[in-house]
C-alpha cells in the first residue's frame, strides 16, 4: 500500500474533480436496458428493440464502469519489476542439477528406454488407422458421373427436355433422369445455330439440332458456372470470373480456369427427347493429381 | 446503508466464530469483516491469499493498443455465450427434407435439416435472429481485433525474447480462430457458404499425390456430402473452441507471468513496468470494456444485417450466387484465386492444378512466415537480448516496410476478391480489371515497402535524439 502514500494526497483532490453522477446515469441506462429487453421479449416487438435495449443496457454498464475505473485511475500510477531479465542464476543451476540427477533414472536403463520409445511410437502410429474411416478412397468416383448411354435429360424439377423445348439462343440446366440430386452431373444445355459451332474434331455427332451440353462444374474451383451471357455466348462462373466459349467446346477465354468444360455427347431418342450418348469422356470439375 | 451492512456482518461474524474474532479485530481499520473472512477463506482453503494479493497488484500499462487483445478476448466470451444458445436449436444434419416452416418464400423447398433449423432460429425462435447476428458479428470483430493485435506485436517488436513462445501461441490462436469462423460460417449449409466449401474441397483436391484422398477423408466422400454438414458442428462447437479456450488460458498465464511490455515514453524500462494496478482500477475498466464491446456487438447485431442466409437459399450444386461476398477474413484468399493465372502444370502424366499455388502455398507461406518471424528477426538483427521495452515503428524501417508490404499485398488481394463488385460499380470487363488488379498487387507491394522505409528513415532521426534527452530526465510522464 506504500504506493498510495507516494501519491502525495493529490488523488483526493482529483477525485473530487470528477463527479460520480455520469456513472449513475449510465447505470440507470443499464436498468432501463434490462427492463426494456424483458418488455420487448414478452411483447414480441421486433429484434430491433430487443437488440437495441440489450445494447443500451450493456453500453450503460460499460460506460459506467469505465468511467468509474478512469475516475479512480488517478489514485495510483504504479510501478513494478519485471520477472525478466532478472534471471535467478542460482535457481537455474539448481534446476539443471536436479534434472541431471533424475536423468540417470532413464539413461541407466538404456535398452528399456529404447523399448519404451518404440512402444509409444508404434502404438501411436497404429491408432491412426481408424482415421481412414472418415471417408472412403476416391477410387474412380472423380472420373464418372451418373450419365449413361441413353440417359434422358431432365430439368431441375424432373421434366423431360424435348427437341422443341428450347428456341434458338435458349439455355437450361439439365440432369440425367432420376438423378437430379447428383452433384457431379448437371449440364448447361444450349440451343445454338448448328453452323456457328466450331467444336474440336470428333464431336460432330454430339450436337443434334444445334443442342450442345457442357458440365457446369467449373474446372477451376468447382463452382457452378451458370451465368450465360447470350450476347457473347460465354458461360461465366460467378466465383472467380472464368469465361467459357460455348461455341468452341467451352474453351476458357479468360479467368483462372485452364481446362475446357467437358462436353456431353447428345442424341435425340425415338420419342423426340434429348438423351446422352454416353458419359463425359473426361472427368468433370477441377483438376487433381492423377487427372490425365 | 454501507455501515448497516458492516454492522450486521460484524455481528454475524462475532456470533459465528467466537475464538477467531480476536484475529479479526487485528485487521487494519476500514476492512469489513466480510473482506477479512473472504481472505481467510482463500488462504485456508486454497492457500491463495498471497497469489491473489500479488495478482491484484498486477500492473497494466496505459496505452490504447493493449486494448486490442482485450477486445478479442471479450468477443470470445460473447461468442461462447451466444453460441451455447444457438447450439441448443441448431440441427447438425445434412439429411434432406421439405421445409414447412413459417418463412413463406422457401416453403416446399427441399433443404438440409441444418439449413431448416437455421430458418427456425431466424424466424421462429424469439430473439434467435438477434443472437445469431450478434454471434456472427462477434466472430467478424474477433478476427479483426486479432489481426490488429498481431500487427501491434509485429510493428513494435513485442515478439522478441522473452515473448517468443507467446507469439507462437498467438499465431496458433489466430489460425484456430479463423478456422472456427469458417466452420461456423459454413454450418448453415446455405448457398453462399456451400459454394465456399466447394472451393475448399477443390483446393484440398489440388494437393499433389494425396489431394483427392485427403479431400474425401475430410469431407466424407465426394462433394457435397451429408456427413460433412454434420461434421462441421463438433469442429465448430467443441474441438476448435476447446483448443482456443485452452491456448487462450496459456497465452494469458504467460502474459500474467511475464507482464505486459512497456512503451518507452510511459516511463517504464527493461526492468520496470509502469501503469495501473489490476485491482481495483483496471478491473473496473476491464469490466467496463467488456460491456462496451458486448454492447457494441449487440447494437451491430440489432441494426446491421449480415449474412441473410434465408435470401441465399439452401445449397445446391447447380446454382451459384453472384455479388455476394464471403466473410471478410476469407476475402484475400478469394482474391488470390481470382488473380492467379491459369498455370496448370503437367509433370510426367500428372497434373498440378493452378489453384494449388494461391489456395495452398500462399496461406502456408504466410503462416510459416508468422511462426518463423521471431527467429528470422534474430537472424537479421543478431539481437538475442531480452526486451521489455517496445520499439517505435520507425526504429526498424526494414521490419516496418516488410509488414506494410505484406498488409498492402493482402489488401490488394482483398479488393480483388470483390472484383465483380468493382465491375458493377466502375464498368469495364473482367479481363481489364483482373490485369489492373494484378498490376496493383505486383506494383503496390514494393512501392508501399519503399515509401514506408523512406518515411521511417525520415522520421527516425529527430525523434530518436529527443528520446535520448528525455530518457535521462527521470520520472515518467503520467497519463
Amino acid at each position: 500500500m506504500s504506493e498510495q502514500a507516494d501519491a502525495e494526497g493529490s488523488p483526493r483532490r482529483r477525485q473530487r474533480a470528477w463527479p460520480s453522477w455520469p456513472a449513475g446515469i449510465a447505470f440507470l441506462a443499464a436498468i432501463a436496458g434490462g427492463i426494456g429487453f424483458g418488455w420487448s421479449y414478452v411483447w414480441q416487438v421486433s429484434d430491433w428493440w430487443l437488440g437495441g435495449f440489450l445494447a443500451l443496457g450493456m453500453l450503460g454498464l460499460g460506460a459506467g464502469l469505465t468511467y468509474w475505473g478512469v475516475y479512480l485511475h488517478h489514485e495510483d500510477v504504479a510501478r513494478e519489476d519485471f520477472p525478466y531479465p532478472h534471471v535467478d542464476e542460482a535457481e537455474r543451476a539448481a534446476l539443471t542439477e536436479e534434472l541431471e540427477c533424475n536423468e540417470d533414472v532413464i539413461t541407466r536403463k538404456r535398452f528399456l528406454g529404447l523399448l519404451l520409445g518404440a512402444g509409444a511410437t508404434i502404438l501411436a502410429i497404429g491408432t491412426l488407422f481408424p482415421v481412414q474411416s472418415l471417408g472412403q478412397l476416391p477410387g474412380d468416383t472423380l472420373f464418372h458421373t451418373k450419365w449413361r448411354r441413353g440417359s434422358r435429360l431432365v430439368t431441375t424439377d424432373g421434366q423431360l427436355v424435348s427437341r422443341g423445348a428450347l428456341s434458338l439462343g435458349g439455355f437450361v440446366i439439365a440432369f440425367p433422369e432420376g438423378h437430379t440430386d447428383s452433384a457431379e452431373s448437371p449440364v448447361a444445355l444450349f440451343k445454338v445455330a448448328a453452323d456457328s459451332l466450331e467444336l474440336p474434331a470428333g464431336r460432330e455427332s454430339w450436337t443434334p439440332d444445334g443442342f450442345v451440353a457442357y458440365s457446369i462444374i467449373c474446372t477451376h474451383a468447382g463452382c457452378a458456372a451458370t451465368q450465360y451471357e447470350d450476347e457473347s455466348q460465354l458461360l461465366l462462373c460467378p466465383c472467380h470470373d472464368s469465361a467459357f466459349d460455348i461455341l468452341r467446346g467451352a474453351k476458357p477465354i479468360y479467368g483462372p480456369a485452364r481446362r475446357a468444360l467437358p462436353q456431353l455427347p447428345l442424341m435425340i431418342d425415338g420419342q423426340g427427347n434429348l438423351a446422352a450418348q454416353s458419359d463425359f469422356e473426361e472427368p468433370v470439375g477441377p483438376g487433381f493429381w492423377n487427372l490425365p | 446503508m454501507r455501515t448497516d451492512n458492516e454492522m450486521t456482518a460484524a455481528k454475524r461474524g462475532g456470533e459465528m466464530t467466537g475464538q477467531i474474532s480476536q484475529v479479526e479485530t487485528m485487521a487494519p481499520e476500514g476492512n469489513s469483516d466480510a473482506t477479512s473472512r473472504a481472505s481467510r477463506w482463500l488462504d485456508e482453503n486454497l492457500g491463495g491469499a498471497g497469489f491473489v494479493r500479488r495478482s491484484m497488484r498486477h500492473i497494466f500499462p496505459d496505452h490504447w493498443s493493449f486494448f486490442l487483445g482485450e477486445v478479442a478476448l471479450y468477443c470470445f466470451v460473447v461468442l461462447v455465450v451466444t453460441g451455447i444458445f444457438l447450439s441448443l436449436f441448431f440441427k447438425a444434419s445434412g439429411d434432406q427434407m421439405v421445409y414447412h416452416g413459417s418463412y413463406e418464400p422457401l416453403r416446399g423447398t427441399t433443404m438440409s435439416a441444418a439449413y431448416s433449423s437455421v430458418l427456425q432460429i431466424t424466424f421462429d425462435v424469439r430473439g434467435g435472429l438477434l443472437i445469431r447476428q450478434i454471434h456472427h458479428w462477434a466472430a467478424l470483430v474477433f478476427i479483426g481485433a486479432l489481426l490488429l493485435h498481431v500487427c501491434r506485436m509485429f510493428f513494435t517488436g513485442a515478439y522478441r525474447r522473452p515473448r517468443r513462445a507467446n507469439w507462437l501461441i498467438g499465431v496458433t490462436l489466430l489460425i484456430l480462430v479463423i478456422s472456427a469462423g469458417f466452420t461456423g460460417y459454413s454450418a448453415p449449409d446455405d448457398m453462399l457458404s456451400g459454394t465456399g466449401l466447394r472451393i475448399t474441397f477443390s483446393i484440398i483436391e489440388s494437393i499433389p499425390l494425396i489431394g483427392p484422398w485427403l479431400a474425401f477423408l475430410i469431407f466424407g466422400g465426394s462433394f457435397p456430402s451429408a456427413d460433412f454438414v454434420a461434421r462441421l458442428f463438433p469442429l465448430h462447437i467443441f474441438l476448435l473452441p476447446g483448443l482456443i479456450a485452452g491456448l487462450l488460458g496459456v497465452h494469458l498465464a504467460i502474459l500474467w507471468r511475464q507482464k505486459h511490455t512497456v512503451f518507452r515514453d510511459s516511463g517504464g524500462d527493461d526492468k520496470t513496468i509502469v501503469g495501473t494496478r489490476f485491482f481495483p482500477n483496471y478491473a473496473l475498466r476491464s469490466g467496463g470494456y467488456f460491456f462496451l464491446v458486448g454492447g457494441m456487438l449487440a447494437a451491430l447485431g440489432a441494426f446491421l444485417q449480415l449474412n441473410p442466409v434465408w435470401l441465399y437459399g439452401p445449397y445446391s450444386s447447380w446454382s451459384a450466387t453472384s455479388a455476394a461476398q464471403p466473410d471478410w477474413y476469407t476475402g484475400w484468399l478469394e482474391g488470390a484465386l481470382r488473380l492467379f493465372p491459369a498455370w496448370d502444370i503437367h509433370i510426367g502424366g500428372f497434373l498440378l492444378p493452378a489453384i494449388f499455388w494461391p489456395g495452398v502455398v500462399l496461406p502456408l507461406l504466410l503462416i510459416g512466415f508468422l511462426y518463423y518471424w521471431p527467429w528470422l528477426d534474430v537472424r537479421i538483427t543478431g539481437d538475442r537480448g531480452v526486451h521489455n521495452v517496445l520499439q517505435g515503428a520507425s526504429e526498424r524501417p526494414g521490419r516496418t516496410a516488410l509488414g506494410a508490404a505484406i498488409l498492402a499485398a493482402l489488401a490488394a488481394l482483398f479488393v480483388a476478391g470483390g472484383d465483380d463488385v468493382i465491375a458493377v460499380i466502375f464498368g469495364g470487363n473482367f479481363r481489364t480489371i483482373v490485369w489492373v488488379l494484378r498490376g496493383c498487387f505486383l506494383g503496390l507491394t514494393p512501392t508501399v515497402a519503399l515509401i514506408t522505409y523512406y518515411l521511417c528513415r525520415l522520421r527516425r532521426r529527430p525523434t530518436s535524439r529527443m528520446k535520448n534527452t528525455s530518457r535521462g530526465a527521470g520520472p515518467a510522464p503520467v497519463r
